[in-house]
């Protein structure tokens, strides 16, 4: 009886893994699949022939090729920015001790819990009351506070990484505070820089939900206009436009990995096997 | 190292950005929320002050959305625990190559955008994909309340188990693997020491992973948007209608402000889960 259980549960195991990992890859699959139909019309899946032609139409229409460009200037300017503040915060955070810090950390940090669409809607209403009404403007100001978290994020946790030691070794070999930091901690540190502006950028690329507040028609961005013509027409240019964002995300994914390691994401414990 | 005077400098020139980009839009919206709405009119009358945006929200027209976003955001979060649990007790303690996928799998499937993730299920749940089949099979209209409200959950669901299960894969590493074996080794049948000794010692782990999802789900927008095809509405969904069809701006920031402060709420409270599991017992 309880070996038969025992067979049950592993078996339960493995059918809620299976299960999970069809339900995880079978509509990304599909997607990138159907990008690949050859025929003219939306037909059923799976496509008889295959061809680039959905491709050849997005890559062509200059709808999609401006709102590729706003998108790959928004996501630059944004995540530039981000990462200027974000890295200036996590130094401040890790360096002074100073009463308040805790808060001002959590602080820092707390943007991550504001939903997006609330987010979107309070910058536009505030910057409308300053009277900027420039898309860009608008989308980029958007795009920093939601990614700032992430920079802040990834700096600190490469800068706590960083033995005190070092910093104190360069001090008394005659470095100043200035000289330490630029030469010590900045180069050591860099990884989490590094990786906190990749996240900045591959987040801020595929956003949409603060972007459809904040951009106006000179601005739309590659995830709006997607998002507009998902509305509008239902042909398959739309699901090659999805298979270029994931793949932007996935060389971003790639290059994360390699700087900054993807285990470190992950979270690990204390009986890690 | 105490402040120094361009440290102080550096630091306000930080905040300034916070101040102008996240405080003071806060700011706003809150002071929005208490505006008197005139229709025909873009943003709420200046000098004016009202509860009625929040008590709209109490008539039962505006409490089912509400619960709407509640119910099936606690669905989609109940059946991604079902679901990530397994998988992070599989990433946490197994080995080899299938491991290594599953972590492959779950870093990829993180990182795919809200909207691609939104339109693979729009296709594969549309009419080319197994809509049509899976409506005929249960008998319904391919439109049907029920139909819809499945496919977004099972969009939200896509959403929040890579999520949660990574979440997982932490909590259950710093639960003694010994544990178990020492239960078993005792004569426990397996599914037993699993369930009265990882689950259970990683309680408080579970709790935040849920409460992680569910504060995820309830203020997605983009899923329910194109999945729910204007037939289920989330919360969110509204504000953004209150903003791009009526310009009811007042409105739609009482309903932000709720949300806003449902989330700060359901983090503060993971915080607790989280912070307690650190005190002495």
């Amino acid at each position: 009886m309880t070996r038969l259980l025992d067979t049950a549960f592993v078996a339960l195991f493995g059918v809620v893994l299976v299960a999970a990992a069809v339900f995880l890859i079978v509509p990304i699959v599909m997607t990138v699949l159907m990008s690949f139909d050859g025929r003219e019309y939306l037909g059923r899946f799976p496509p008889p022939v295959l061809s680039l032609r959905w491709y050849t139409a997005f890559f062509f229409d200059s709808y999609y090729m401006v709102a590729l460009r706003n998108s790959a200037m928004v996501s630059t300017v944004a995540a530039t920015m981000a990462t200027v503040t974000g890295v200036t915060a996590a130094v401040l955070l890790d360096r002074y001790r100073f009463r308040g810090r805790e808060a001002l950390s959590a602080f820092f940090l707390s943007p991550l819990v504001v939903p997006t669409v609330v987010m979107g809607f309070s910058v536009l209403m505030f910057l409308s009351l300053l009277g900027l009404y420039d898309g860009f403007v608008r989308l980029i100001a958007g795009h920093i506070v939601i990614t700032v978290p992430y920079t802040i994020r990834t700096t600190l946790a490469s800068l706590v990484g960083i033995k005190r030691s070092l910093v104190e070794a360069a001090l008394s070999l005659g470095a100043d505070e200035r000289r330490a930091f630029r030469e010590i901690t900045l180069p050591l540190a860099k990884t989490g820089i590094v990786a906190g502006a990749v996240l900045a950028f591959a987040l801020s690329f595929e956003e949409v939900s603060v972007s459809l507040f904040l951009y106006d028609p000179p601005s739309t961005t590659l995830p709006v206009a997607i998002l507009g013509a998902m509305r509008s027409q239902f042909n398959l240019t739309l699901a090659s436009a999805s298979v270029v964002m994931m793949g932007v995300t996935a060389v971003l994914v790639l290059v994360l990995d390699r700087v900054f390691g993807l285990d470190r994401i992950i979270g690990a414990g204390i009986y890690r096997s | 190292m105490r402040l120094t005077r361009g440290a102080v400098l550096l630091l306000a020139t930080v905040l300034i950005v916070f101040l102008g980009l996240y405080v003071l839009p806060l700011a706003t919206l809150v002071r929005e929320s208490f505006k008197v709405y005139r229709s025909g009119r873009i943003g709420g009358l200046t000098g004016t002050f009202t509860l009625a945006n929040y008590a709209e929200l109490f008539t039962p027209a505006y409490a089912a959305y509400f619960l709407d976003t509640f119910r099936i955001g606690f669905i989609a979060t109940a059946l991604g625990l079902i679901a990530s649990y397994p998988i992070a007790h599989f990433v946490a303690r197994g080995r080899g190559r299938i491991r290594t996928l599953w972590i492959a799998l779950l870093v990829a499937m993180l990182f795919v955008g809200t909207l691609v993730r939104a339109y693979s299920f729009a296709l594969t749940f549309g009419p080319v994909g197994v809509l049509l089949p899976v409506s005929r099979f249960l008998g319904v209209s391919p439109n049907s309340l029920t139909l819809t409200e499945l496919v977004v959950i099972a969009g939200l669901l896509h959403y929040v188990i890579p999520l949660m299960a990574l979440t997982l894969v932490g909590t259950i590493h710093n639960v003694n693997p010994a544990l178990e074996q020492v239960a078993q080794s005792l004569g426990a049948p397996r599914w037993k020491a699993f369930f009265t000794i990882t689950v259970l010692l990683s309680g408080r782990g579970i709790l935040s992973a849920f409460l992680l999802g569910y504060a995820l789900t309830i203020s997605s927008f983009v899923i329910p948007m194109v999945l729910g095809k204007g037939i289920v509405l989330f919360a969110t969904n509204l504000i953004f209608n209150r903003f791009s069809e009526l310009a009811h701006y007042p409105g739609g920031a009482a309903i932000a402000v709720v949300m806003l402060l449902l989330s700060f709420l359901i983090i503060y409270g993971i915080v607790r889960v989280v912070s307690r599991r650190l005190e002495p017992a």
